[in-house]
């Protein structure tokens, strides 16, 4: 046994001719940990996944697994099960062929066999299911085979790709759920991709925030939400997402810098008390609140949340404030300053 | 004028068929008479079995038959083992050189196959495999059609399917075995379609190569059988026309619908 993390990344970078897949990659995942790989589309999650897989090669860096340097060795060798975003499941298969088709290539005894598919339908709710075809499954049935697939030989390390992105919205959630539950229940270590920020946070124990194949920060989600290392991370994380207000607009910072601030720190306060006077621009009723974007020549994205069914009038003038405590500070190039208090 | 052009379609190939069906109307016609009926198209005139009697004493036709059937068998295995070998690694294998390669397979669809039946000749002798049926059906083996064919439909795999088995631990043939091959069965049941067919009626080569009844196939039996200089005649020959050509006949007649959907799903329309 080691004592290392069960997965390592070590400064691993990907190009295609010269064009950039990811850079500078370094990740450490414990075992039993949840993580994802969250990003926007094209900042290089599934080529980190992928390469993670061995289904690319890096060009520099290493990656280890269990303590074992697996940097040039081929998927098959490196005991780990994926789930693709369109499953991959095999057409001409039957749900239980498709199963075990792992277990089979690697010849493992029938009965054995027989053994582990029972248990891994049993978990995911697919009794009954063995002889139809992919083809004869809702999308959701499909997830669930190509989730049994993933969790029937028990390898410890599962990576997913986006597995939720074709489910209707109702069911993203209970599936979220179900995978969440399957994760813990297996003691499994899973490395998720997601472009999907409220997926992630809801998930992980441990979010990793890319940006064009860069690392922007590694933490557990409420370090995301309340510590953003960088305005990107402040601007991606949360919903809404957080406010950056430059200092031309308030007293008492440097030239340069901007201050992050969520919708659930604003107060709105009568005329002429507030810090800032903004321009309604939009009300959207959530539900249980209601979400006001405002508008104001110093800030981007800043919006209010109100309780209840609250429309405002679009176009009216409020006063906001907060308090400074509140109030992340970036530096010029978009970093994090340890809040001064 | 909408109507007109339907009544133009519906006719062409209504005259098409005619015209494709008419010389085996009249040889059954022919082989189920005498020949003196048949020639004279006595429309009722006896019908008569005697000329498939004849026809069949007449020469050694199972030994015939064994052969076609060995030689379409030996070509169709032949093909399959190296059309997927090589539409698998032109399709996702990745090496230096590929794709001149593959125009030099290519262009073996433009080469007429008799312009090669010299060289083929030679080949065959100097692997000492002339008159036999491996030596008959060696030169049809590497199809680049069959090639291309299998390439296109390898080619329509989703990559995911090809990740995910080598990620369940499969090596490459693995994957082609697992995947790759049943993915393709369409295109295989198509392209045995072609195969057979064109094998079973190829006459030329076999006539080069084969000079014994032990490895000459129908074709090549059947022109001998109705060669001038045995004085055969018409009704006889037609009727053992009809027997070699019957078993494909029966054949396709019976999987026409598996055909059909077959090449639609193969894509060649
Ligand atoms: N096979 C490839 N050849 C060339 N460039 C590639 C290849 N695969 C990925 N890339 C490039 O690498 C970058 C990262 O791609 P990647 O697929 O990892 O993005 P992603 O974060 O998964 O995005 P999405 O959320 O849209 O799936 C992209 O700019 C992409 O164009
Ligand atoms: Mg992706």
């Amino acid at each position: 046994m080691t004592t290392g993390p069960f997965v390592a990344i070590k400064d691993v970078a990907k190009r295609w001719n010269g064009q950039l897949g990811v850079e500078g990659i370094t990740l450490d995942i414990p075992e039993g940990s949840f993580t994802a790989l969250l990003g926007p589309s094209g900042c290089g999650k599934s080529t980190t996944l992928r390469l993670l897989a061995g289904l690319e090669l890096p060009d520099e860096g290493k990656i280890f697994i269990d303590g074992k340097d697996v940097t040039t060795s081929a998927a098959s060798d490196r005991n780990l099960s994926m789930v693709f975003q369109s499953y991959a499941l095999f057409p001409h298969l039957s749900v239980a062929e498709n199963v075990v088709f792992g277990l089979k290539v690697r010849r493992v005894p029938k009965l054995e066999r027989q053994k582990k598919l029972h248990r891994a339908l049993e978990i995911t709710g697919l009794l009954g299911y063995e002889d139809r075809k992919p083809g004869e499954l809702s999308g959701g049935q499909r997830q669930r085979v190509a989730l049994a697939r993933a969790i029937v030989a028990g390898q410890r390390l599962c990576l997913m790709d986006e597995p939720l992105s074709n489910l209707d919205a109702k069911l993203r959630n209970s599936v979220r759920k179900d995978i969440k539950k399957l994760q813990r229940d297996l003691g499994i270590t899973v490395v998720y991709v997601t472009h999907d920020q409220t997926e992630a946070m809801s998930m992980a124990d441990t979010v990793v925030l890319m940006k064009d194949g860069h690392i922007q920060q590694v933490g557990p989600p409420e370090e995301l939400y309340n510590k953003p290392n960088n305005t990107f991370v402040a601007e991606f994380v949360g919903a809404p997402a957080m406010a950056l207000i430059s200092s031309d607009g308030l007293s008492g910072f440097e030239a340069g810098q901007r201050l992050g601030i969520r919708a659930e720190n604003i107060q709105i306060v009568p005329k002429g008390e507030g810090r800032l006077t903004c321009t309604i621009t939009e009300s959207e009723f959530l539900g249980s609140e209601t979400l006001i974007g405002l508008d104001h020549a110093h800030a981007t994205g800043l919006c209010v949340l109100k309780s209840g069914m609250a429309l405002m009038p679009e176009g009216d003038t409020i006063d906001i404030t907060f308090t400074d405590e509140h109030l992340h500070v970036f530096d010029a190039s978009g970093q994090r300053i340890a809040t001064q208090t | 004028m909408k109507r007109f052009g339907n009544f133009m379609d519906s006719f062409g190939a209504i005259l098409l068929a005619v015209i494709w069906i008419s010389p085996l109307l009249f040889a059954f016609w022919a082989a189920t008479h005498s020949t003196s009926d048949a020639v004279n198209l006595r429309l009722f005139s006896p019908w008569t079995m005697d000329n498939f009697i004849v026809a069949w004493n007449g020469a050694p036709w199972l030994k015939y038959f064994i052969n076609t059937f060995s030689l379409v068998t030996v070509i169709l295995i032949g093909q399959f083992i190296l059309v997927t070998l090589a539409g698998f690694a032109f399709a996702q294998l990745q090496f230096p050189g590929k794709d001149f390669v593959f125009i030099l397979v290519l262009m073996q669809l433009f080469i007429l196959p008799e312009v090669l039946i010299v060289e083929n000749y030679a080949m065959v002798s100097r692997l000492g495999l002339f008159d036999t049926i491996l030596g008959v059906g060696m030169p049809y083996m590497a199809s680049a059609f069959g090639i291309f064919l299998m390439r296109q439909a390898f080619k329509g795999v989703p990559i995911e399917l090809h990740e995910a088995a080598r990620i369940e631990g499969c090596g490459l043939l693995g994957i082609l075995w697992r995947v790759y091959v049943p993915l393709a069965k369409p295109t295989y049941l198509a392209y045995a379609l072609v195969s057979v067919s064109t094998h079973w009626n190829n006459f030329l080569w076999p006539l080069i190569v084969t000079n014994s009844p032990e490895t000459r196939p129908l074709t090549v039996g059947l022109s001998i059988f109705g060669a001038p200089e045995n004085g055969v005649d018409i009704s006889v020959i037609s009727a053992a026309t009809l027997m070699s050509v019957a078993p494909l006949l029966i054949a396709f007649l019976i999987f026409q619908r598996q055909f059909v959907q077959a090449f639609l799903r193969a894509g060649i329309k």
